[in-house]
């Protein structure tokens, strides 16, 4: 489906979180507004602590493995943890094994945050691709229209028409197989980048279809046709007058891509198409735990839980993003 | 109409086109695809037999109109235990098919009537509750949810069955069969459909032929009804034809592996683990026309229910 | 080897040469119309009467690689094959070392050698007729090898490296096998091979390897609607991935060879790719047999390990063990090897392999012909390893901080020890990196020689019960080929290779009198650390409560025997 929402104007009752009737201060500029809006959106800023709290946990990972569990994200302490069946103790809530051990013997809090390191660094960076990619091809359709909108146009329907998981472990278990030549940088089957990649690409024409439709109905504006009786270059007209004018959608898209990066990410790996072994992802630390059910359900529950929790943190918070700029965007989610 | 027919029709071949060769070009990256094939220590002459009866000795545009040729002339074999692949999909469908019919039923209608109660509470508690649940509905992943659904209900209550497929011959087993993973699937897509639907109605309350009907003097449940309603119902509809869509072609592999239904999404999944290219394209080829054909189905749909769309 | 697992149970002893030639005399003596299992001269279970009537459920965790024996080399095609489709000889149907005999089946006897060994001769049974009433010629053999060869069988390898003009007729060359003369009129075939090999009686009496079939069978692959067999089976319902049955040959009993017996209940086998899944349906009773070849995933080992009266652990021909590539660095370094096997911690890892592995330290396995009996030359595997002598070892080589990648497939438990050994490699001093590649592409990839992997995950499943099989395959300098190489240590040892040369000739029913000369040849290799094993399989024999465990035969080869399945 194409979005193509421009307005900007808050209509209150939209969001479910503001209050509605409430005046806002007169003469200020859309971001200002948006920022104040959000201010006011207690609930959306709770849950982007709540986000950040996540991140900042992961990040603290080799301080919490180095001085509070003393032992590493992939060291296995097969002795202690496993019982004689292989099976993992739970969590102790102690220092050590604080959450339980996994099925080799590792501490399952340490990997936990190393795990999401992981995670979220793969979302961010296929957010990233995403976001730069899809705008850049949505600007050029948009603008230029023409054969080169009719291939760029063609190849979001190609994407789009390909069912997102299937992609994802096309190109996952082919990659990790041949290894990817990016002309500049050679990966490895093994290298995170490859999943980011992936994801990322599969998402452009969410984006970029969007965004494309909101040039093209920029381009007949009159500010545009002023700006190019000026005899300004397509290059400043593309990025000094319509990207602002599409940034604010851009910005809604940022969390929503996010979110769904790091949950395709934990399925992917949780096939076994995504982050390669030993390095941990929520999504492969779930999968290995599922494959202990119904015995040792914490290896499952943990990575679980604390997905769903960063993920709610950043569909909230985003929510409230999108209410407090562009109140009328309508999104499609893929699973 | 003709021309939207034509113009559909010349897109749905495009499309599939495009599909084939891009996942035809995705597996062409395996370096030696009859090594995988021929099993440990193949001799030369095995290699050789290999790479002849399945053209891998062919160049690589020959190789993917041969395996054309064998998919739409319903004799496509499958690499590993070369069974044919049209055959195999026939016997997976009614998985599949039982998934999505069931899981689209409850994902729309339970969408929709969150959907509805969600904008007429609109800023209230039950809209602020309903949003919190689709929220966090759309943060799970289906295969985190299924799995805890199958370990609490499936393993330790024993009130259902934790996984597997059961026949619709046995309609009462089929039923405890997929119960857990209709609701699995479904809980994505109501937190989706309520709040797409929410937003819309909204917006359609304030749209300007809204106000010419109040205005006109129609009252305002004939207003709800036929105006906002029916134009709110155009994105669900959109919605609803690209997901059940993506779910009958085989997208529902998460769902399908965590409850281990033997469906075309994990016929799909297992044939790439296995590097086996038949099965992948032919699976990807139908998935793509499900959601090109559904998708023009839902094109005509909305000429019904929108009174500015004119074909 | 077989794709998936296939365990073993023990093969041996001096006992057997005389078994076999008593089996082989009683074999020659008996007239082809001797009646279904009576008098059988295999030594357990199975064939002695018992209840007859009912189906049994059989739960396996993949389909067999194909119904058509022409193409199948799987775990879980050999066990229905065994049983559907006999060859000139088969492995005894009994449980534990008299698994490992082998008797007669279409053959009146066991093959009589000449030629120093290069001859092979035997004589088709007269009057036997397949399932379809079709009558076995001698001339099927050939039919069988060169359909086999034409259709690329996953084992083709047995054929074309030993019988004269297999290779040729396999790459086209040759209208026909020339090493295999079939008289149909007095039965008599005449097999000449191109070197001495022992093991050439191993590869005529392994499961569905050459079956009789009529020489009218389609020259293609028939999955679905596989050839014609002889035996006390018949596939039926083939619903691919799904299932299949095995019904009993109503006219397999009239014509039963001496100790294989007639099937006594109707066979359904289901797929069940959850392990879960599988092993709980025969918890609870909804299924009647656990695939051998699949492992008790560690939820339930617990659980089903208390299951006395219908579990078993038995213990496989199956080696798992790393090799160390002697022409990369750092192990082209006999100190750095040594470091490694004496590093290896191999209690850790029969615990990540939920009890099912036993750790060793010897290429051959325990129940193999040739398994050493000296101690460890690298320490005791059953108590944890000796860290701080290995990291010294390390030091002293000058490889300490070198860089090893280690290759791993990517499922369980394969992984874990995988993981395992990285870590182990970095404790002593490496800088270990894991490389895990997809199940479908591992071993294709690591037999590619230009690969050159250093190290990595490899394992064996005896083909047969004789060492020449690991050794052929897994040490022999030979065995190194740019691809489909299976030496990934590309260790060429000439004392190695001159034992080899002296062994294998040896025939497969002699191999006791050259187990000495074979245990000293697995010590070297073992101290020589070119690989370093750490464990060997169990098998599970697990069955519902409705079956009566006491009267199931396990063979060593092909794990529970359909045929001997009844109900209490």
């Amino acid at each position: 489906m194409s979005t193509t929402a421009t307005g900007t104007e808050l209509s209150a009752e939209s969001s479910a979180w503001a209050d509605a009737g409430e005046e806002l201060p007169p003469g200020l500029g859309p971001y200002q507004l948006a920022w104040r809006r959000l201010k006011r959106n207690k609930v959306a800023l709770v849950f982007g602590a709540l986000f950040l709290l996540v991140v900042i946990l992961c990040l603290l990972a080799p301080v919490y493995s180095h001085d509070i569990a003393h032992t590493g994200p992939n060291d296995e302490h097969v002795d202690t943890a496993l019982n004689q069946f292989g099976l993992p103790i739970g969590p102790t809530w102690h220092a050590k094994f604080f959450l339980g051990a996994d099925n080799t013997g590792r501490d399952v809090a340490v990997r936990l945050l190393y795990g999401g390191r992981n995670s979220l660094q793969i979302g961010a960076e296929a957010t990233l691709i995403t976001i730069v990619l899809a705008t850049l091809l949505g600007i050029l359709a948009g603008y230029f229209r023409g054969p080169l909108d009719g291939l760029i146009s063609r190849v979001f329907e190609l994407i789009w028409a390909y069912p997102v998981i299937l992609l994802g472990i096309a190109l996952g278990v082919v990659l990790a197989i041949s290894g990817l030549d990016l002309g500049f940088t050679r990966l490895s089957g093994n290298s995170l980048q490859i999943p980011a990649i992936i994801i990322g690409v599969i998402y452009i024409p969410y984006v970029g279809k969007p965004v494309r439709g909101q040039v093209l109905g920029l381009r007949e504006r009159e500010f545009i046709d002023a700006a190019r009786q000026q005899g300004l270059g397509h290059m400043r007209i593309m990025f000094s007058e319509i990207l602002p004018n599409v940034a604010s959608t851009i910005i809604v898209f940022i969390p929503l891509i996010m979110a769904n990066a790091i949950l395709t990410e934990a399925g992917l790996s949780f096939l076994g198409a995504g982050v390669r072994p030993p390095n941990p992802s929520w999504g492969t630390m779930i999968g290995e735990g599922i494959g202990l059910l119904p015995a040792a359900v914490h290896t499952m529950l943990v990575p679980g839980i604390m997905l769903v929790l960063c993920v709610l943190g950043i569909n909230v918070f985003g929510d409230g993003v999108r209410d407090a700029l562009d109140p009328r965007a309508k999104i499609r989610i893929e699973h | 109409m003709g021309r939207f027919v034509i113009r559909r029709l010349a897109s749905l071949v495009g499309v599939l086109i495009a599909i084939s060769i891009l996942t035809f070009l995705i597996f062409t990256a395996i370096p030696h695809p009859e090594l995988s094939l021929a099993g440990r220590f193949p001799t030369p002459a095995t290699l050789a037999h290999i790479r002849h009866q399945w053209g891998f000795d062919r160049p690589v545009y020959i190789r993917y109109l041969l395996i054309m040729k064998l998919i739409f002339t319903g004799q496509i074999i499958s690499y590993t235990q070369q069974t044919n692949v049209v055959s195999q999909l026939v016997h997976y469908l009614p998985v599949t098919a039982s998934l999505a019919i069931g899981a689209g039923v409850i994902w729309l209608s339970m969408g929709i009537v969150f959907g509805l109660l969600s904008a007429w509470r609109a800023g209230r508690w039950l809209d602020r509750g309903l949003t919190v649940l689709s929220l966090i509905g759309v943060s799970t992943p289906v295969f985190f949810l299924g799995a805890v659904l199958s370990y609490y209900f499936g393993d330790k209550l024993g009130w259902l069955p934790a996984g597997d497929y059961a026949p619709l011959s046995n309609p009462f087993e089929w039923l405890k069969h997929m119960i857990m993973p209709w609701f699995a699937l479904s809980v994505l897509f109501i937190g989706v459909y309520s709040r797409v639907l929410r937003s819309t109605i909204l917006d359609t309350i304030n749209d300007d032929y809204v106000r010419t009907a109040r205005a006109k003097g129609l009252t305002e449940r004939q207003v709800m009804v036929r105006h906002v309603l029916r134009n709110s119902m155009i994105p669900i509809i959109s919605l609803f034809g690209l997901d059940f869509a993506a779910v009958i072609g085989g997208g529902a592999i998460l769902t399908e592996t965590v409850f281990n239904l033997h469906g075309i999404g994990q016929y799909a999944e297992q044939s790439v683990q296995a590097l086996d290219i038949p099965p992948v394209m032919v699976i990807t080829i139908f998935g793509a026309f499900m959601v090109v054909l559904i998708g023009a189905i839902v094109d005509l749909l909305y000429a019904v229910l929108d009174p500015r769309i004119r074909l | 080897m077989r794709k998936y697992k296939r365990p073993l149970w023990a093969v041996v002893a001096v006992a057997m040469a005389f078994a076999v030639a008593a089996c082989g005399s009683s074999g020659s003596s008996s007239t082809s119309s001797s009646s279904a299992g009576a008098s059988s001269s295999t030594t357990s279970g199975g064939s002695s009467g018992g209840k007859t009537g009912g189906t049994a459920s059989v739960v396996e965790g993949t389909f067999p690689q194909s119904l058509d024996p022409s193409i199948d080399f799987t775990t879980q095609g050999g066990e229905v094959h065994w049983l559907t489709h006999l060859g000139v000889l088969s492995f005894a149907h009994a449980s534990g070392n008299a698994g490992t005999q082998i008797i007669p089946a279409i053959a009146t006897a066991l093959p009589t050698t000449s030629n120093g060994g290069k001859t092979y001769t035997f004589t088709v049974r007269s009057g036997l007729k397949y399932s379809d009433g079709t009558p076995v010629k001698a001339s099927d053999f050939k039919f069988s090898v060169e359909r086999a060869l034409k259709l690329g069988w996953s084992a083709a390898s047995f054929l074309t490296s030993t019988v004269q003009g297999a290779a040729d007729y396999a790459k086209g060359k040759a209208q026909t096998v020339s090493g295999i003369i079939a008289d149909d009129a007095s039965g008599k075939v005449t097999v000449h091979l191109v070197t001495p090999y022992g093991a050439f009686e191993d590869v005529l009496a392994c499961g569905g390897c050459v079956p009789f079939m009529p020489a009218s069978t389609p020259m293609k692959p028939e999955p679905n609607n596989p050839p014609v067999g002889f035996g006390p089976y018949v596939i039926k319902n083939i619903q691919p991935n799904v299932g299949f049955d095995l019904d009993i040959n109503p006219n397999y009993a009239s014509q039963a060879i001496p100790g294989i017996p007639a099937g006594k209940m109707n066979i359904t086998v289901k797929v069940e790719s959850n392990t879960t899944t599988e092993a709980s349906d025969v918890i609870n009773n909804s299924a009647d047999v656990f695939d051998w070849g699949d492992t008790i995933p560690p939820a339930e080992i617990q659980q089903v390990s208390k299951l006395t009266d219908r579990f078993r652990a038995v213990q496989s021909n199956k080696t798992f063990y790393w090799f160390l590539n002697v022409n990369e660095k750092p192990f082209n370094n006999t100190l750095a090897r040594e470091a490694v096997a004496t590093a290896v911690d191999r209690p850790a890892l029969a615990r990540l392999g939920s009890g099912a592995l036993v750790p060793g330290c010897y290429l051959l396995p325990p129940a193999m012909v040739g398994h050493p009996t000296q101690t460890c030359p690298y320490g005791d595997p059953n108590s944890p390893p000796n860290v701080a002598k290995a990291k010294q070892l390390v030091q002293q080589s000058g490889m300490a901080g070198q860089p090893v990648t280690v290759w791993a497939e990517n499922r369980q438990p394969r992984l874990q020890w995988a993981e395992n050994y990285a870590a182990t490699l970095n404790a002593i001093g490496f800088k270990a990196t894991l490389k895990t590649i997809a199940d479908a592409e591992y071993f294709s990839t690591i037999e590619t020689l230009k690969n050159h992997p250093q190290t990595g995950f490899a394992d064996w499943q005896q083909d047969f019960p004789n060492p020449t099989d690991f050794y052929q395959n897994l040490v022999d300098g030979n065995a190194i080929l740019p691809v489909g190489n299976s030496n990934y240590e590309e260790a060429n040892d000439p004392h190695i290779q001159s034992e080899l040369k002296a062994l294998y000739p040896v025939p497969a029913t002699q191999v006791d009198s050259v187990a000495s000369r074979w245990q000293a040849l697995d010590y070297y290799t073992a101290q020589k650390a070119y690989v370093v094993p750490y464990g060997y399989l169990s098998s599970p024999e697990f069955l519902s409560s409705r079956i009566d465990f006491s009267k199931v035969v396990f063979s060593p080869l092909e794990g529970n025997d359909f045929s001997s399945l009844q109900l209490k």
